[in-house]
């Protein structure tokens, strides 16, 4: 008996031994005129335009709908796509946009019509993206077709040119065929959400021609496109929840992308012959947030000491170096961004601060952390990082939606979280982390500082020149007296075959650019 | 009767239980960046603001003219979501059964003749290790080695991305290529569900097989085994005929039992095989507190469950004519 299981043993070792190795690139069964990516779709609620804002659902609104105008490549400055060009009155609060001759994939031609129809949609529907438009548009009435070319909008604010693109450059005002939402209505539904939810009405580069949930979403490069049709004919996103298998897939030359592998992987792919990883920084914060309504945290010194306790190399080795290591609310690569990095670990430092504030016998905090692969380590790391300065740390890692319920209540004492910008303008962050009265994370955090009015001023500030220094003033006062310690600017980071070219993730998620991929 | 009760108890307890645990759904969905009046306007229009009692009233009300409600997560109907779903999860766990019953048989019978000799010790061996095994490193380690390494089967996912699904009539993609005479597709089908199945199937194999073989080993020792190997019948008909149709009622019990959980969708072989069934779908409906969703699975499992019941129950019958329904 005891032969008979070692004789099995050692030819199962045999047999694995003989395998051929798994590690190299199998040629690839994606034709050359294809592409397809794997990634978790399962984010996706809709693809209507008006109401995606999930990173997967944008992502393919970016492709399939086009926008007045869009951003170049380095988010440097804003660039045409539907409309051709663009005046702006001497207060940059009405925008005159001409459209250039495009043509929806139903055959029907775009017009300013059709740009005032889904700016109106967005207003009706009200949406979780909905805000990208009427935070700056006060009413669907300030939007008008003043000829078939020509379409003339009024602001609520001064928009400088990067401003504006935050809502006629997002997929949210994706320009929708109306009499083919019209053709799609019904009395319960007359914006023809559900079936936009699955369908699509624009005119951008691919049509959608399948997307069926948790399997795939195919694209058809558009024969008619104003721009010509794009190089790559086909583009199919297949959904693959799991990383590993996604490293398979691309592996055995079954995907031409991963884009949700994990740290260790990507750099196990990385070393791999017909292999490349493509990274780029994205406009995303990961920060831990102290509620100023919390007693210990009501004072600044306390916070200061918490920023000066955290080891903020650790949590880069525990992201395996796929995270930049930025300290303030305007990421790096977008305009304004101040390189500042003050806190490094200095645990005096951090000790005296806690006496100044009160507090040098420490005390207790409950630190919230969603479940993910790698937050909870950090989370861990953190807790012993503050048991330094005498913070104890009660570390309890939830869903993400529990935590956010916590949050937007103003009920935690600490939470990790994340911003990804909705748009590639500080005006954005500054907005989220600064502006108490927006309700949105200095409120949650109880931050009600003067810091606020300049948020105001600086968005509708025109010259760029002193716009970059008030918002340098304003990540300033963030760094040094808000309550977030920020540590991390997350990278993303896409493996992929060495014969796709021209496919360069973006920092902004949704403008992750397709139209220029081909492949050797 | 009765059933009709059990389903309507589970509805009410799910419902409650689902309301009652911290979380909002309308955040989970919308994420950490919805403006609060955006929120508060999706809470509204999704009857979300509205008493409990109230939304429970009105999901019965609902309920009773057929309607599921709108699922928060998919934006579409979720009657709509079960016909997407479910279908993928009864082609995998019916092929999942057939391959653990069948080979679960088999393997618990030849244990149980062999009863303390090396091929019984061997097969509780495996039995054990096949138990211990979790079926997500058992999947992706299949996956590693029949697919990335040999090349026999394909990788993940219901059907090769090129490959365009047949006109869906039942919903099930094997049956549906068949019933359209697309071969290819169907080669194609069979080929992504092999893997999976067996997955899936291996904790059933194990279970069957145990419980086969302790239910053979009862059997055999019984007197009238004795008396028909007396009588000088051959093995074989001694064995399947007389032994093992009287230890066939545990084993109908444990495959049914085990039908009817792996048709409640089994989410960690279907997130690794990227499978679109309902134990995905389940587990995100809960993740985001998706209460339509939940309830319209609850719903559907409940069913389920007692539809398997009642099927055993049936079989009972006809195994052991002493046993009879009023």
């Amino acid at each position: 008996m005891r032969a008979l299981l070692h004789a099995l043993a050692v030819l199962l070792l045999l047999a694995v031994a003989i395998l051929p190795a798994a590690a190299g690139a199998a040629p690839s069964r994606v034709p050359k005129n294809v592409l397809v990516f794997g990634t978790n779709t399962a984010d996706i609620v809709s693809l209507d335009p008006a109401q995606a804002f999930e990173f997967t659902g944008v992502w393919v609104n970016y492709h399939t709908y086009d926008t007045l105008v869009d951003y170049s490549r380095d988010f440097s400055r804003v660039v045409p796509r539907l409309a051709s060009s663009w005046t702006a009155s001497p207060d940059l609060r009405t925008y005159t946009f001409t459209l250039r001759p495009a043509t929806f994939h139903s055959g029907a031609p775009v017009n300013a019509q059709a740009v005032v129809f889904s700016v109106q949609r967005v207003f009706a529907l009200k949406m979780a993206p909905s805000f990208l438009v009427t935070d700056f548009i006060k009413a669907p009435t300030d939007v008008v077709a003043v000829s078939p070319t020509q379409l003339r909008v009024t602001f609520s604010q001064p928009m400088p040119e990067m401003l504006m693109a935050a809502v006629f450059g997002n997929p949210v005002t994706g320009v929708v065929d109306p009499a083919l939402v019209r053709r799609n209505a019904t009395p319960d539904d007359p914006q023809a959400n559900k079936w936009l939810t699955a369908n699509e009405a624009g005119s951008g580069p691919y049509i959608l021609m399948n997307w069926t949930r948790n399997f795939k979403i195919e694209m058809r490069g558009f024969d008619n496109y104003w721009k010509g049709r794009p190089s790559m004919g086909r583009i199919f996103i297949q959904d693959m929840p799991e990383a590993a298998t996604q490293l398979l897939a691309l592996q055995q030359g079954d995907i031409d992308v991963a884009m949700g592998l994990l740290p260790g992987q990507f750099r196990q792919i990385a070393g791999t012959a017909g292999f490349q990883v493509k990274q780029t920084p994205t406009f995303t914060i990961r920060y831990l947030t102290m509620n100023v309504g919390f007693q210990p945290f009501s004072r600044p010194q306390v916070r200061n000491a918490v920023k000066y306790a955290l080891d903020y190399e650790a949590y880069k080795r525990l992201y395996e170096e796929t995270i930049d290591p930025g300290q303030t609310i305007v990421p790096a690569g977008m305009f304004a961004h101040l390189k500042d990095r003050p806190y490094t670990r200095n645990l005096d430092r951090a000790r005296a601060l806690m006496r100044e504030g009160g507090y040098e016998q420490g005390f207790k905090a409950e630190l919230m952390v969603p479940i993910d692969p790698t937050l909870p380590s950090v989370a861990a790391k953190m807790k012993e990082d503050l048991a330094q300065i005498r913070i104890d740390v009660e570390v309890k890692v939830l869903r993400n939606a529990d935590i956010l319920g916590v949050y937007r209540a103003q009920r935690h004492q600490m939470a990790i979280q994340r911003w990804g910008a909705d748009y590639p303008d500080p005006a954005n962050l500054a907005t989220a982390f600064a502006d108490f009265d927006s309700r949105v994370l200095a409120w949650r955090n109880q931050w009600d500082h003067a810091v606020k009015a300049k948020v105001k001023q600086a968005a509708a500030e025109r010259d760029p020149a002193k716009r970059a220094a008030l918002y340098a003033e304003i990540q300033k006062t963030v760094l040094d007296e808000g309550p977030y310690a920020i540590f991390a600017y997350p990278l993303r980071l896409n493996a992929m075959r060495t014969n796709v070219k021209g496919v360069d993730p973006s920092p902004l998620y949704e403008t992750y650019d397709l139209s220029n991929a081909t492949k050797e | 009767m009765l059933a009709s009760i059990a389903i309507f108890g589970v509805l009410v307890i799910v419902f409650v239980l689902s309301h009652v645990i911290p979380g909002d759904p309308v955040v989970a969905i919308l994420g950490g960046q919805a403006r609060e009046d955006v929120i508060e306007a999706v809470r509204r229009r999704w009857g979300l603001d509205r008493p409990l009692y109230e939304q429970f009233f009105r999901f019965v009300v609902r309920l009773a003219r057929g309607d599921l409600g709108m699922s928060l997560a998919t934006n579409r109907p979720v009657a709509m979501d079960l016909r997407a779903f479910f279908p993928a999860t009864i082609e995998l766990a019916t092929a999942a059964i057939v391959i653990g019953a069948g080979a679960g048989l088999a393997v618990g019978i030849v244990s149980a003749v062999a009863h303390g000799k090396w091929v019984d010790h061997v097969v509780r061996f495996l039995s054990l290790i096949g138990l211990s095994m979790p079926v997500f490193w058992l999947g992706l380690v299949l996956l590693l080695l029949l697919y990335a390494r040999l090349g026999w089967l394909p990788g993940p996912g219901q059907l090769d991305i090129f490959v365009s699904r047949p006109p869906g009539v039942t919903g099930l993609l094997t049956v549906d290529a068949l019933l359209a005479r697309d071969f290819a597709a169907f080669r194609n089908a069979f080929s992504h569900l092999i893997l999976p199945a067996v997955v899936l199937g291996s904790h059933a194999l194990v279970g069957i097989a145990r419980i086969t073989r302790a239910s053979m080993l009862e059997v055999l020792g019984q007197d009238y085994v004795k008396v028909a190997r007396a009588k000088g019948l051959a093995e074989r008909t001694v064995i399947l005929r007389h032994a093992l149709k009287n230890a066939l009622l545990p084993i109908i019990t444990v495959i049914g039992i085990y039908y009817g959980g792996l048709l409640e969708g089994a989410v960690l072989t279907e997130t690794v095989f990227a499978w679109p069934g309902l134990g995905r779908y389940a587990t995100s409906a809960m993740l985001s507190q998706d209460f339509a969703g939940i309830m319209g699975v609850t719903l559907l499992i409940a069913l389920v469950f007692s539809f398997a019941n009642l099927i055993v129950d049936l079989a009972y019958g006809f195994l052991n004519p002493k046993i009879r329904y009023e």
